[in-house]
């Protein structure tokens, strides 16, 4: 029978404790535990529940990091004007928006955020608000008022608002530089509640409601490169109310959603070219928002059957741990 | 037919609810009403439904819990309405009815 030497070219280490850097398929035998251990790379990576947030609510939107996040606005019904911020460990309400609305965008930091349309109670809104870390600030309004539009930026003075809905769905792409809303380079294909990634200058745009009568979900995906719009690959499974990860065009995560039938739990990863789906959430929902990048994400909130969930889950990809090899 | 689900409900508490690892080792669906549906005949699922102190539920009696809970939110889909709304407006603004759920033995 050949043996581990014989196959890996090396014999398996006796330690102690267990040595402090690993390297993925290292094998080793812990001598204090008895235990035969090896350390595990999974490029799916994981999701895993976080501390819940404080009231449930969905479409609403996300901001910041894993450690350092920041949602606001939707709706438990009726529309919110809550926010509450993540240090990582537990969620603590801090200042509200102006106005309390939902199916609206965000984008930023912890301590630089930028909360812009929606929809207010009665009224599709052009509401641009600006958080410095400690509260609101309105500021100058979007050209165009519309709901469950998508984003992307990374602070308070750069982002982009493109598509969503007025009385039809609009193709309308506008681009923020801390002091004004500019229009850009049109969509090819207007829709409602897909999610965005990305910056002012390089930005996805995956998923959406295309026909609200119907419900058609889509899975188109467009790349934006500071100047117009260009189809890319489409998502593996169409969907709306999806949301995204989106510091970085070239590494988003999109996840979560509704097909028209049923509430997701899927997970897709971008890379630059294409979608690959990777692990799933363990709790479908849609409506949600999320924080954080494609390696450390966050999905929060959102309605499951059950309106309004307060449910979080963080994302870490790739997920690297040691583990024991089971001989039961 | 072998079972390939089993079920139980527990209060998800948060960060430790499920770690990485065993989100890595078991397939989770979280179904409304603190119902969770994990494989059966698993050494990680059963450990982790120990974890969480989990009820064990037979698939009938998840499917009583989470069909009230499917119920209670087409309900409430169905009594909120808007006037002069058309069904694609409520659509757009509160997403699709609640589905039904039919669970896996």
């Amino acid at each position: 029978m050949a043996d581990y030497k014989g196959i890996k070219g090396g014999k398996v280490q006796n330690f102690s404790t267990n040595p402090p850097a690993p390297i993925p398929g290292q094998v080793w035998y812990n001598e204090t535990t008895f235990s035969l251990n090896y350390f595990s790379s999974s490029p799916l990576g994981s999701w895993a529940t976080g501390n819940n947030i404080n009231t449930g609510r969905d479409t609403l939107a996300g901001s910041g990091i894993q450690t350092a996040a920041l949602i606001f606005g939707g709706t438990t019904p009726p529309a919110s004007a809550l926010t509450e911020s993540y240090d990582g460990t537990s969620w603590t309400e801090v200042g509200d928006l102006n106005t309390a609305r939902n199916g609206l965008c965000g984008v930023g930091t912890s301590t630089s955020s930028l909360a812009y349309s929606g929809e207010a109670p009665g009224a599709q809104v052009a509401v641009n608000e600006s958080w410095n870390g400690t509260s609101w600030t309105e500021v100058a309004d979007l050209n165009l008022a519309r709901a469950n539009a998508a984003e992307a930026g990374v602070s308070n003075t750069s982002a982009l608002c493109f598509s969503g809905i007025t009385d039809t769905l609009q193709l309308v792409n506008e681009s923020w530089n801390g002091t004004s809303w500019t229009e850009v380079g049109d969509l090819n294909t207007g829709r409602s509640y897909g999610a965005g990634f990305g910056t002012v200058t390089a930005a996805i745009f995956a998923g959406g409601l295309i026909s609200p009568a119907t419900p058609s979900n889509s899975a188109l995906a467009e790349s934006w490169n500071g100047t117009a719009w260009t189809e890319v690959g489409d998502l593996n499974t169409g969907r709306y109310h999806n949301y995204a990860a989106k510091q970085s065009a070239t590494a988003g995560l999109v996840f979560g959603g509704h097909n028209g039938t049923d509430s997701l739990a899927l997970t897709e990863q971008w890379n630059g070219t294409s979608f690959v789906e990777v692990a799933d959430l363990s709790q479908v929902r849609y409506g949600l928002a999320g924080a954080g990048t494609q390696a450390s994400a966050m999905a929060v909130a959102g309605s499951r059957a059950v309106p309004a969930a307060k449910a979080t889950e963080e994302y870490t990809s790739p997920l690297e741990s040691t583990k024991t090899v089971d001989t039961d | 037919m072998a079972k390939t689900k089993q079920y139980c409900v527990a209060e998800n508490w948060g960060k430790g609810f499920i770690n990485h690892d065993e989100s890595f080792r078991i397939t989770f669906r979280g179904l409304p009403g603190n119902v969770w549906q994990i494989p059966a005949n698993n050494k990680a699922g059963n450990l982790w439904i120990s974890k969480v102190a989990g009820a064990v539920k037979t698939k009938d009696e998840a499917q009583t819990i989470v069909t009230a809970e499917v119920t209670k939110a087409q309900n409430a889909w169905d009594a909120d309405n808007v006037d002069d709304e058309s069904s694609a407006e409520k659509i757009e603004r509160l997403g699709s009815k609640p589905a039904d759920i039919t669970l896996e033995e």
